[in-house]
């Protein structure tokens, strides 16, 4: 962009702006100011011949480029044949161009504004706006409440206009049309808007088409640059330590002879996972770790003797959903959170309070009180039982402590601890022990929209609307890392199963990866045309899939950052998203009150790794393989037990 | 949608508000909550701004201070989240600081005692001793020898006592009494302030009544409390035994002394 403005202007030398000092020294002279204009001449050390080129056209022209003040009704002029010129051209190039329209519009009217020009702006607003894509809608109507020069200072997103760049991508042969018209026509206004906020990303290679741009554009700013997506994410899973599965199993011996033969292979497929050297996995000490203690050595085998019982889930074998509907609620439940091995489930509402339910047939324990504490032996071998309160067990417990609705709550995978989040702006650790608070963290001062434990316990990250990420960790009170470069809040965080990345969905339509050791972002990815709602990554740390408002459900490669996939067929908010646990299929819920299950292998496979192209788009081929509508009850958590059981939860609203 | 007429133009001007910024379905109880919120806030402002306008000696109030009000109210209740630039400065700070080492086998990992909700919420009163209380009851000397004020009418013998009631403060007892040589004479003086944190009792003083005998050596009695209504009531606390102020505790103490722990990017 900058080779443009020299050629318009024509010069190539030492003094910036040449033709500028010239024409002030021309309107010094005119003026009659001699003594100015001597100092400035000696001061700039120009050459008289230099000042004989300058005439008038020039001069205003080029004093014009600084003075924005140029005539209001210039720039619906300048707007109108940007689009006629851009109508006109070859169709290849015309979607890739028609993108510059949205950010030059707002620029436009962003000036009008600042330079108090209210009347010329509101008409140009009303005159442009319907024009513009229908994802931009929620913006412009921001936009349209800035009319006067005070009111930008306050808004945010007439902040972000200002200060970022509009990103866009274009290939090489659209760019050098958009350049020819720009230098023929010479609309400085236009040239100086396109240059300054608007970064124009060109790529060699074939224009794409509507579909393709379609796709990833709906970012608040544009969508995401090309280098933003080439850090080196490694997505693998971490090796898990080496673990002595006792084979002989009781189950194993009790029935038939067949049996442990069907197991072993089963179990070696389980096993060998561990042992290959995985070069996408991240190494070990990347990140500190907590250390793997007995019983989590204990609740791995649980967990890998309960996951032979596994039913794979296929578009031929459905999962059965259990769904847990909380009645007489009156919409106040706000989240759902079920512990990994499916016996806790805990739901947040809006007045504050916490309810945590136990979904086996165990009840919920506290600890003994001291004075029973103090009689048990401590070297017996159940004394983890003993301190456990049968006489006061419950089904449900209720916890207090916030002072705002409760937006989300999270156990750790060892059930120990449980966390939650609200709009008080803080973060609340409960232990699963004592059922009392622990530890209030502080940081966010405003409503916390998410949080969620690590998969190794002890780390755990929020989101919220002061549009950062934190990652917390249980014993330190303040956070670790801060994560911020969203332009608007925060919606759900999650961790990536490695632990070593944090992927966040927010209000400004992007989903960003994080890197958890160094806290820079790692992918920007656009697509979403409305607020994301709920994020998961698959079980292999391959993909993302990302959903919200817009009822889409995107499939991102996160080694890539591109789109893999677009999952259509809801018609309302999507809540909850969950992937069956060997990653086959994925689970999700709306507004809509339904479940829908889609065959995730299935769209992969179709893809062939070479990631999304018009014709997978055009593909109307529906990978749903399920819809399960319930009674007016929309879907607010979804989650795959170890046996690939459904569960699902959420608020009657009749 | 009820009949136009029957509202009021304000609540028309409200409605017309919701359409415009494109909110189409509400319950009834949205225009109220928001006639509301907008009475108090434009009071809030227009207070403010006359205060502005009042500070700056003009007689009505101007666009200028309407416009500094709105600015300052925007500052106070109407906080946004900091700036973009400022998280990524921020940010760079925070992240720049390697992830601390996790160490093993310290059980639940926790923040520093006093940055957790764990500690006690409440501090046990000790019990009383009864030789204490013994001790504490004041002599009064009557010609008849030491003995224990029994009522105010033994006690009137002694001599006019002229106390001043004072609410809460500082009670003295003039003892005009004579002093005749041999006599041990009674001095009461308030003794210096301290605050007996002690749950149910009021914050009083303690005044020490010193005693000097004649020809026995002093004793130091330590009064009761000296309520401040009526010489009556004045009389009748000396009586009473005292709440031994075992338990005087400094407030100071009993704050936790505060670092810079307010959050910060280091």
């Amino acid at each position: 962009m900058a080779a443009i403005k020299q050629e318009i202007e024509g010069k190539k030398d030492g003094i910036t702006n040449k033709d500028t000092l010239l024409a002030v020294l021309k309107f010094l002279k005119e003026n009659n100011l001699k003594g100015t204009e001597e100092l400035l001449l000696k001061e700039a050390n120009v050459k008289d011949e230099d000042l004989k080129q300058q005439d008038q056209s020039d001069v205003s022209s080029a004093l014009a480029a600084y003075k924005s003040e140029s005539d209001p009704s210039v720039y619906e002029e300048y707007y109108t044949s940007l689009k006629t010129f851009i109508e006109s051209s070859l169709d290849v190039h015309k979607c890739e161009l028609s993108m510059v329209l949205y950010p030059v519009f707002v620029q436009m009217y962003l000036e009008l504004v600042y330079n108090n020009h209210e009347g010329e702006a509101i008409a140009f607003f009303e005159k442009f706006n319907k024009d513009q894509e229908s994802y931009y809608e929620e913006d412009l109507k921001q936009l349209f409440t800035v009319t006067k020069a005070e009111h930008m200072a306050r808004n945010q997103l007439m902040e972000n206009f200002k200060s970022s760049e509009f990103t866009l991508r274009m290939s090489r042969d659209s760019y050098n049309h958009l350049k020819r018209y720009l230098l023929d026509k010479k609309h400085t206004v236009l040239l100086n808007i396109i240059q300054e906020h608007l970064f124009i990303d060109v790529y060699d290679g074939v224009p794409r088409t509507k579909l393709q741009i379609d796709s990833t554009a709906g970012g608040v700013l544009g969508e995401a640059r090309r280098d933003a997506n080439k850090a080196k994410v490694y997505y693998g899973l971490m090796k898990e330590p080496d673990i002595n599965i006792p084979l002989d199993d009781d189950d194993g011996e009790t029935e038939g002879e067949d049996k442990p033969k069907k197991k072993k292979p089963k179990k070696d497929l389980l096993l060998s996972r561990k042992t290959k050297n995985d070069p996408n996995a991240p190494p070990m000490n990347r990140i500190p770790l907590p250390e793997v203690k007995d019983h989590h050595k204990l609740e791995k085998v649980k967990s890998l003797k309960e996951s032979l019982k596994r039913v794979s889930v296929a578009p031929d074998h459905l999962p059965s959903i259990c769904f847990y509907t909380f009645l007489n609620s009156y919409s106040g439940v706000t989240s759902v959170d079920i512990t990994e091995d499916s016996s806790t489930m805990s739901a947040g509402f809006s007045d504050s309070y916490i309810r945590v339910f136990s979904l086996n047939q165990s009840k919920l324990r506290c600890v003994k009180q001291r004075d029973a504490l103090g009689v048990i032996d401590p070297l017996a071998d159940d004394v983890l039982e003993r301190m456990m309160d049968d006489r006061t067990a419950t089904v449900y417990k209720t916890l207090l402590g916030h002072s705002g609705m409760v937006c989300a709550t999270s156990f750790n995978p060892d059930r120990s601890f449980m966390l939650s989040s609200s709009t008080d702006g803080t973060i609340r650790l409960w232990s699963t022990a004592t059922w009392t608070n622990l530890v209030c963290y502080k940081g966010h001062n405003y409503p916390v929209w998410d949080v969620k434990f690590g998969p190794y316990g002890h780390y755990f990250v929020s989101g919220g609307h002061d549009n950062t990420a934190r990652l917390w960790s249980t014993d330190h009170y303040q956070p670790l890392r801060l994560f911020a470069g969203h332009l608007a809040d925060i919606d759900t965080v999650r961790f990536h199963p490695n632990s070593c990345y944090v992927a966040t969905g927010s209000t400004d339509r992007t989903v960003r990866l994080w890197d958890v050791h160094s806290g820079s972002c790692v992918r920007i990815m656009t697509g979403h045309k409305a607020p994301i709602h709920t994020l998961e990554f698959s079980p292999d740390g391959r993909y993302i899939a990302s959903a919200g408002v817009d009822q889409v459900i995107l499939l991102w490669d996160v080694a890539s950052g591109e789109l893999a996939g677009q999952l259509k067929g809801h018609t309302g908010t999507i809540y909850s998203l969950a992937y069956s646990r060997e990653g086959a299929t994925l689970a999700s819920g709306a507004c809509d009150n339904t479940v829908k299950l889609w065959d995730v292998n299935k769209l992969l496979d179709d893809q062939d790794g070479e990631g999304i192209t018009t014709a997978n788009l055009v593909n109307s081929t529906s990978y749903e393989i399920g819809s399960y509508p319930t009674k007016s009850t929309p879907v607010l958590s979804l989650h795959f037990t170890r046996r690939n059981l459904l569960l699902a939860a959420g608020p009657y609203v009749p | 949608m009820a009949a136009q007429k029957n509202i009021p133009k304000d609540a028309q001007v409200m409605m017309a508000i919701l359409k415009e910024m494109g909110v189409t379905e509400y319950e009834p109880r949205v225009i109220n909550q928001m006639l509301e919120f907008s009475y108090r806030y434009i009071t809030d402002v227009l207070d403010e701004a006359k205060v502005y306008s009042s500070h700056a000696n003009k007689k009505m109030i101007d666009v200028e201070d309407v416009k500094l009000a709105v600015q300052c109210l925007l500052e106070h209740s109407f906080t946004s989240p900091p700036p973009r630039d400022l998280l990524m400065d921020l940010a760079r700070q925070k992240n720049s600081v390697p992830l601390p080492p996790i160490r093993p086998y310290t059980g639940p990992k926790l923040p520093p005692e006093r940055y957790c909700l764990t500690a006690a919420n409440y501090r046990l009163k000790p019990l009383r001793k009864p030789s204490v209380e013994s001790s504490a009851m004041p002599l009064v000397l009557t010609s008849s020898g030491l003995s224990r004020i029994g009522t105010q009418q033994q006690l009137s013998g002694i001599g006019k006592l002229s106390s001043h009631s004072l609410a809460g403060g500082k009670l003295s007892l003039n003892m005009m009494g004579r002093g005749a040589p041999g006599q041990p004479t009674i001095t009461i003086k308030p003794a210096p302030t301290s605050t007996v944190l002690s749950v149910p009792s009021s914050i009083t003083q303690v005044p020490i009544i010193r005693f000097n005998p004649g020809q026995a050596s002093g004793a130091t009695v330590i009064g009761g409390h000296m309520a401040s209504v009526t010489p009556k009531v004045v009389m009748s606390t000396i009586i009473t035994p005292s709440q031994p102020s075992v338990s005087t505790v400094d407030i100071s103490s009993l704050k936790r002394k505060h670092e810079d722990d307010d959050y910060d990017a280091s």
